[in-house]
């Protein structure tokens, strides 16, 4: 069902295909569920936010690619 | 690891701590806060997005919807009384019929006003979901396919198989009658209609035909979509919808 309509060429687009993406998991606080993929020491990137609350997609630190400290979670 | 170094210059501050301040200051990590009770907007968006996602975890390369993650974000939002309202953005492939169905059936129990809005696509079991919602709205350019459900790939080998599957169709059929204007007819006859899908059947609603056979309200956008839940808003707080 997914249909491209884009200049770039597919091969840049599925650039990468093959490989596995990185694994993530959830860290929920307050109400706020973020998806995140973890980087070692503690640190974690936000890949996706979890919530219905729109005032959480206006965090600043929780927007998706932030990377945050887990231990504080 | 960085937390664990010794402080040097600042005393009053523990080590732990002045590591964290370096490291913010550095802009090299940041520290998210809990969101603050305070903070509740009267209207929630949930989205629905890519597959939707039931019994079985699909591989990560699918963007998915996940059953967890929608049911109690649903029963969160009905027993906050603070949230007045909410606004359900389709963009969906379809998915498990079970998993959309269910959140189809809690989105139409519920007694926040809700309403949806169908951009993009909001295809197969995206159906249901958006005739759910109390009052439901697509934008001009996306599309909606009805079509029969089948499993993919599979041959259907046995009668048994076959009943199944068409009382899965029923289930599913009902439920769109039931919940919007759409006549049984019209719905059975655009689902296995010839001709509009290659190489399969099914018939593909864009924008306004949607609302002309009765699936969905009204084509319009975001701005629509909030005024609308604002006035449900308002009613449910004057006594009550319906």
């Amino acid at each position: 069902m997914m249909v491209l309509y884009t200049v770039v060429p597919l091969e840049d687009v599925m650039e990468g295909i093959e490989e596995d993406p990185a694994a993530t998991m959830e860290l929920s606080m307050g109400g706020l569920t973020l998806e995140v993929e973890t980087l070692g020491g503690f640190r974690a990137k936000v890949v996706r936010v979890l919530s219905t609350d729109p005032a959480h997609f206006l965090r600043p630190h929780s927007q998706p690619g932030a990377i945050i400290r887990m231990d504080t979670f | 690891m960085e937390q664990y170094q010794p402080a040097t210059d600042d005393e009053a501050a523990s080590p732990d701590q002045n590591s964290l301040q370096t490291l913010k200051e550095l802009g090299q990590v940041t520290t998210p806060e809990a969101p603050e009770p305070q903070e509740i907007q009267p209207f929630h968006c949930l989205n629905i997005i890519g597959q939707i996602e039931g019994h079985m975890v699909l591989p990560p390369r699918n963007k998915t919807t996940k059953y967890e993650h929608v049911i109690p974000q649903l029963v969160a939002i009905e027993q906050n009384p603070k949230i007045e309202g909410l606004l359900i953005v389709l963009n969906t492939v379809g998915g498990d019929i079970e998993a959309g169905l269910a959140i189809a059936e809690m989105l139409k129990t519920m007694k926040t006003p809700t309403v949806s809005l169908v951009l993009g696509g909001g295809h197969s079991i995206g159906a249901p979901i958006a005739v759910a919602a109390d009052y439901s709205i697509i934008s001009e350019t996306a599309t909606m396919t009805i079509h029969p459900i089948r499993l993919s790939g599979l041959v259907i080998g046995v009668p048994q198989t076959y009943e199944y599957l068409d009382k899965m169709q029923d289930r599913v059929i009902r439920f769109i009658v039931q919940h919007s204007n759409v006549k049984l007819e019209v719905l059975r006859d655009m689902m296995f209609r010839t001709g509009e899908l290659v190489r399969d059947v099914g018939t593909v609603l864009v924008g306004q035909e949607a609302v002309q056979v009765g699936l969905i309200n009204e084509v319009g956008g975001l701005g629509l979509a909030l005024s609308r839940l604002s006035h449900l808003a308002l009613q449910q707080r004057n006594g009550g919808i319906q």
